[in-house]
């Protein structure tokens, strides 16, 4: 069953004196379960691309079918409350709450979908344990490191159990061990838990652990790997 | 409950910028609970001081007199209602006044004055003018002719005590009389009136110059403070009909002018103070917001609505107003409080104030309310201050602020 479905996308910037085009007549299909990496050199459209997938950009033609729903046509407040329930973010900045504990950041998406506070706390324990970070509970952000700071963002992401996760360079700013650690995760977490993780990266350490390889160059895919 | 956690623990992010803010609500607060309580002593004690020792509550003479002050137009038995008066619930005293336009002269000067012929001791109860005594005594050690005059009146004379003084004026004949009285006392006040205009002799004295009887011209009502004019003055009509009964506002607009000042003064203050705030936490929080540009930018992105980002934003702000405001009331009331003790010391400039009637100790004067007005007038603040950087804040698109640097 498709998560994602993307037809005929292209996005044009006309910000610029120059338009640029960053997405090229892209489609592109991702199933449950699946654990892709979107790659290229930087500026082919990596970033666009999970912008317009998780709903954050509008392409400027073609549609984003999420779940079954078309998000292309949404208007902005139940888009927002659409990537509440079906998409989960990780970013390349971590951009958890500073003022949050770790507990209280992978909480968040729960309390802002009202999730009871039992279930909240069973769910948040559950991926600390699996995180390895169940000792940082009521750590903030800044007592962390890169590494744990990660983990706890993509804690977070997967605490509501979304349909998929979208992660843009989530290893960039990591150390070896901890992009090693980070992938271990995220591949458990994918093998167990369903997970459907779609990731855009340079990180060779990433894309060896990916059983799908999406190439983009110039904002069009020039190769779609599938790995056994 | 999120959003109020998230706000409160945002507030305290950058510490020292959010103590300015909060340190400038509480000066704000407190300079307004101050101020207000300030300027309203100011009107409080002026009025009550002319109502106390001046004019009164509520006053009534003959329907022709005020015109010209003609020595003719007296109350009928104006004594008599004076003393019946006297019984009536809610009045604190009655007195009734011989008032004679005319001149006092020295051996070295001369000044038109009013010459008020009191009753000694009803006097006393309604304006306490044998407290105002500086020098002599309240006619006594003066066996004919005693005069009380007030001290700038006796400067300009250059009289003391027991100096002799002439006083002339029409009678009731318009003829002009003349009567030699000697000071028994000279009358240390603020009120201008008092202190230069007035010259108080014993009724029966000036009644005999004029050849008045014992006829008067007003009668000076000083009432409980709970009682209201409009009432006694109603019942003066039904019981006595044909003078003319006033209140003090009509006998002194200027005073209800006044009044009507102390009631906006709050306002007034409230509005500069509250002004200059807004600009200082409109700053703030826009700095807030926008060195936050991508962490809101991220909270949109995973599905914070716009209207929650917006209450976060006016929490925040709210917060300020709460974290500033009881500390600048209570600075504040300790303020008042203690003020309201000991005065305000103004001696420095008491020439200045004593020659417009004012005392040279201020006691400051707030009502309870204004402790609730001004708590409502930071809150609102806070909350008019909170709509730019919200509105700010809920305009950005996620995904331009996730790639803010």
């Amino acid at each position: 069953m498709s998560v994602i479905l993307a037809k005929n996308l292209t996005k044009i910037y006309q910000e610029t004196a120059v338009p640029v085009k960053a997405l090229n007549n892209l489609s592109l299909e991702v199933t449950e379960g699946e654990f892709t990496a979107v790659v290229g050199p930087s500026g082919c459209g990596k970033t666009t691309l999970l912008n317009v997938l998780g709903g954050l950009d509008s392409p400027t033609e073609g549609t984003v079918e999420l779940a079954g729903t078309d998000i292309t046509q949404m208007k902005e407040s139940k888009l927002i409350d659409f990537r509440l329930r079906n998409i989960g973010f990780v970013f390349q900045a971590y951009n958890l709450i500073p003022v949050l504990t770790t507990l209280e950041n992978i909480e968040f998406i729960m309390l802002l979908q009202k999730v009871d506070k039992a279930t909240r706390n069973k769910r948040s324990l559950e991926l600390m344990r699996e995180m390895g970070i169940e000792d940082k509970a009521s750590k903030r952000p800044s007592q962390l490191s890169g590494g744990q700071q990660q983990r706890v963002a993509v804690a977070r992401a997967l605490a509501s159990k979304p349909k998929f996760i979208l992660a843009d360079e989530p290893t960039a700013n990591l150390d070896s061990v901890s992009t090693a650690n980070l992938l271990d995760i995220m591949a458990k977490l994918n093998r167990e838990e369903k997970a459907t993780f779609v990731f855009s990266t340079h990180d060779q350490r990433v894309i060896d652990k990916a059983r799908r390889v999406v190439t983009l160059e110039d904002g069009a895919i020039v190769s779609d790997e599938i790995r056994q | 409950m999120m959003l109020i956690k998230i706000a409160w623990k945002n507030i305290w992010r950058s510490k020292g910028r959010s103590l300015v803010v909060i340190g400038s609500i509480v000066v704000g607060v407190w300079a307004l609970i101050f101020g207000t309580g300030f300027m309203n002593g100011f009107i409080v004690n002026y009025m009550a001081e002319i109502i106390n020792n001046d004019i009164s509550h509520v006053q009534v003479h003959h329907p022709e007199f005020k015109k010209d002050l003609e020595v003719k137009y007296s109350i009928n038995d104006g004594r008599l209602k004076a003393e019946k008066i006297r019984s009536w619930e809610g009045v604190e005293g009655a007195t009734t006044r011989t008032i004679v336009s005319g001149m006092i002269s020295s051996a070295q000067k001369a000044s038109g004055i009013q010459i008020r012929g009191i009753d000694l001791e009803n006097e006393s109860v309604v304006t306490g003018l044998d407290e105002m005594i500086g020098e002599g005594s309240y006619f006594e050690g003066i066996k004919r002719n005693p005069i009380v005059i007030g001290d700038n009146l006796a400067e300009t004379l250059k009289v003391g005590v027991r100096s002799k003084v002439v006083l002339t004026f029409n009678d009731g004949n318009g003829q002009i009389t003349a009567g030699a009285f000697r000071v028994a006392g000279i009358l240390n006040t603020s009120s201008v009136n008092i202190s230069e205009r007035y010259a108080f002799v014993l009724q029966e004295d000036i009644n005999r110059l004029v050849g008045l009887g014992d006829q008067v011209h007003e009668i000076a009502i000083l009432l409980d403070q709970q009682q209201e004019e409009a009432q006694i003055i109603s019942r003066y009509q039904s019981e006595f009909n044909g003078d003319l009964a006033e209140t003090w506002r009509e006998i002194a607009p200027e005073l209800n002018l006044l009044q009507e000042m102390y009631g906006s003064m709050l306002y007034v203050l409230m509005g500069i103070i509250l002004t200059a705030l807004i600009f200082g936490i409109v700053n703030t929080m826009l700095m807030a917001v926008l060195e936050r540009f991508k962490e809101l930018g991220m909270l949109m992105a995973v599905g914070m609505n716009r209207i929650r980002v917006y209450f976060m934003i006016i929490f925040e702000t709210l917060f300020l107003g709460i974290a500033g405001a009881p500390l600048g009331l209570l600075f504040g009331w300790m303020t008042i409080k203690y003020y309201e003790t000991y005065g305000v010391d103004l001696s420095s400039y008491s020439e200045g104030l004593e020659a417009v009637g004012y005392s040279s100790i201020l006691y400051p004067y707030l009502e309870g309310n204004t402790y609730i007005i001004v708590t409502i007038g930071v809150l609102f603040t806070a909350l008019i201050a909170a709509l730019y950087p919200a509105w700010k804040a809920v305009k950005l698109k996620p995904v331009e602020a996730l790639h803010k640097i």
